[in-house]
């Protein structure tokens, strides 16, 4: 590879491009097995198998995309995708209006307890969700959220790492900024809405994109606090869809086509903002 | 709104000097910060700070669904640990051990620096020795099902943390070449760590099925191998590969328990690690490509000029230059790997079920299909006391050998 910005092919580059292609494919894979599995009949499930893409029999004789309709039906899973783009869209909101006011606070407010607050905060970062299970579900049985949409969202509508992902942005907008609007007679709520949020649509998209995707995957917590199809998401209704079809592989993979085509398909309309959404997440610069 | 004008002798004042006084406008600014700050606070304390405390409380009753049944003071505690109170202290004693030679390590440059290494290394010698002796009679005295979860969390942690961080190492400097490809290389890469879990977890239960036509079982004929159990096995990996074991003499309670670890994770626990594998190597990348970029490339080119060798430059320039990520992204692993849940969940097949469940799938079914809360909780009180602790170790082990770049 050399300096002068031309591609070389050299037997080093060569080799690099095989790797990586084998590692592509490696990722590729399952979701190339996925979908020829959800095309299948039960039969073909069955005998008609091969592990290489290339091979027809790798592929159904016959697309069968009814496949799609029976799982659909069979599962109501227009229910539980109206109930996760429901759940999601609330968390996010939430996460958006609590956390950036907070860490708005925090990177541009001196005040009293600031720093010891902040400390706390960070310190439930370290904390495994498994610890909250059960006293989360006493609380919330008991403020009577068990199986509603309040329960399912309320408890994640605040978290400290999107509160320190928006202070680390916050904190590097130049104070001068600030203290102008406040000589112009701003006070923190107008500098807050006119002058910091309309700077900050890169961070406040990635914090979105992560609650998102937290909600979206959750499990753990929607088995725990729904007990009825009324507000159950797509992850809950997949497990218990993919232990009902048992043996039927072709319709637990349409099931899974289901659930993994909408994320897959706005990941790349939207690839750039969302590898840089996740690359922020990971450190500072 | 009666802000004091800039000039008046007020605000000069708390603009010169910066000690916080009662003024008008500090007042004004922290009433400000109190009311942004409010709602986050009052989600946070209320789901985040006080249910560590409610745990500890609960933990300390019967509690079933419906409420409290009965106050059993340490009883879920002991049904943990047992009753057999010397090994407790002395594994308790190999523990306070331990923090005592890694003290006295610590030391080593100091004053009398030989001394105290010599002693710091026999005291972690003498609490490896009382610990392995410990922890075999409590294991087996205690609960069994939360040990093996314990051993099953650390196999599972040292089996995925360190190849995810050398293997994302690896792709990211591939990826940061001039590869042809490269951009769709790099939004491919992610696609395992997008896709939702349960989908995909999915996808590789069938993949990694017993079946004898299943994918996993396929591959393994083209190389002319005998089909496995896969997710289904719950037979250890070392037995596996090298044939079976010999039966330590199973009678002794210190033998049979370390010979139940040399057996290695269980051949479904490797089948769920190879998932998270696939899962995390593109994300690790990533996040390492963006650590790559912060690098100077001029450090590059005057090794190039010193006639270093990529290799060379790839160990003194890259690998320490990435210490800060390498330490953020071990953390994340490591905590992740306390709050692994839905991949197992869908993973796990009955008949290798005691051999893939982590602590954290532990505290769910002692919950979730027993009802038990009250010892659910007590369970984590053990995890969230052994979080702390590691996270206290990791941070004064490995913020020294980090290096910030700027």
């Amino acid at each position: 590879m050399g300096t002068d910005g031309r591609l070389r092919f050299t037997p080093g580059s060569a080799l690099v491009f095989v790797v990586l292609f084998l590692g592509a494919a490696v990722c590729i894979m399952p979701f190339l097995f996925m979908v020829s599995t959800s095309l299948k009949t039960l039969g073909e499930t069955a005998t008609r198998v091969s592990p290489i893409p290339f091979e027809p029999a790798f592929w159904p004789r016959v697309p069968q995309f009814s496949n799609y309709i029976t799982a659909w039906t069979e599962a109501s899973f227009s229910l539980y995708l109206r109930n996760s783009v429901l759940t999601a869209a609330i968390t996010v909101a939430g996460v958006l209006a609590t956390s950036s006011l907070a860490a708005y606070a925090f990177a541009k407010i001196r005040f009293f307890g600031s720093n010891a607050l902040f400390a706390v905060l960070l310190a439930t970062l370290i904390i495994p969700e498994s610890v909250y299970l059960v006293p989360n579900f006493i609380l919330v049985t008991r403020l009577g959220w068990y199986d509603t949409l309040a329960g399912l969202t309320v408890p994640f509508m605040a978290s400290a790492f999107y509160i320190f992902l928006l202070r680390q942005f916050f904190a590097q907008l130049p104070t001068e900024l600030l203290e102008s609007a406040r000589i112009d007679g701003a006070g923190h709520m107008r500098s807050f809405f006119s002058i910091v949020l309309p700077l900050a649509a890169a961070p406040l998209f990635t914090v979105s994109f992560l609650a998102f995707v937290g909600s979206w995957n959750s499990l753990q917590w929607p088995l725990v606090v729904t007990g009825t199809p009324r507000w159950r998401p797509i992850t809950v209704g997949l497990t218990t869809f993919i232990s009902e079809a048992g043996p039927q592989e072709h319709l637990r993979m349409a099931g899974a086509v289901i659930a993994v085509a909408p994320v897959v398909l706005l990941y790349f309309i939207a690839q750039r903002q969302f590898t840089e959404a996740i690359a922020r997440s990971g450190i500072k610069g | 709104m009666g802000r004091p004008p800039m000039d008046s002798p007020q605000t000069r004042e708390a603009t010169k000097t910066p000690r916080r006084r009662l003024s008008p406008r500090t007042l004004r600014d922290s009433l400000a910060a109190y009311l942004f700050i409010s709602p986050s606070m009052l989600v946070v304390v209320v789901f985040g700070i006080f249910p560590v405390f409610f745990t500890l409380y609960v933990s300390l009753f019967k509690w079933r669904p419906g409420g409290r049944v009965g106050f059993l003071a340490l009883g879920n505690y002991t049904e943990i640990f047992g009753t057999d109170l010397p090994h407790i202290a002395l594994l308790a004693a190999s523990i306070a051990g331990f923090m005592c030679a890694a003290f006295l390590i610590r030391q080593r440059r100091a004053r009398l620096g030989a001394l105290w290494l010599s002693f710091g290394l026999l005291a972690l010698a003498a609490s490896l020795a009382a610990f392995a002796r410990a922890l075999p009679f409590v294991a087996s005295r205690g609960d069994k099902e939360i040990f093996d979860s314990l051993r099953i969390t650390i196999w599972y942690s040292i089996c995925t943390v360190p190849v995810q961080l050398a293997a994302g190492v690896g792709v990211a400097v591939l990826l940061a070449g001039r590869t042809p490809g490269k951009q769709a290389f790099r939004v491919i890469t992610l696609v395992p760590y997008i896709a939702p879990t349960v989908a995909v977890a999915a996808v590789f239960e069938l993949l990694l099925s017993l079946r004898p036509e299943s994918f996993a079982n396929q591959v393994l004929r083209l190389f002319g191998g005998r089909p496995l159990q896969w997710l289904a096995e719950p037979k250890g990996i070392i037995p596996l590969v090298f044939g079976s074991s010999p039966q330590a003499a199973a009678s002794a309670i210190v033998p049979a328990y370390w010979a139940e670890w040399a057996q290695g994770p269980s051949l479904a626990l490797v089948s769920i690690i190879v998932f998270s594998w696939w899962v995390f190597i593109g994300y690790y990348a990533l996040i390492y490509i963006n650590g790559l970029g912060n690098i100077p490339r001029q450090l590059y080119e005057a090794a190039e000029v010193d006639g270093a060798s990529r290799l060379r430059s790839f160990f003194s320039i890259t690998l320490p230059l990435l210490s800060p990520t390498t330490y953020f992204l071990s953390l994340l692993g490591v905590i992740g790997t306390f709050k692994a849940f839905t991949h197992i969940y869908v993973l796990r097949h009955p008949a290798a079920a005691g051999t893939v469940d982590p602590i954290s799938i532990s505290i769910f079914f002692t919950f979730f299909r027993k009802g038990r809360l009250g010892y659910a909780s007590a369970i984590s009180i053990l995890l969230f006391v052994i979080v702390i602790g590691l996270t206290v170790l990791q941070q004064r082990t490995m913020e020294k050998g980090v290096t910030y770049g700027d």
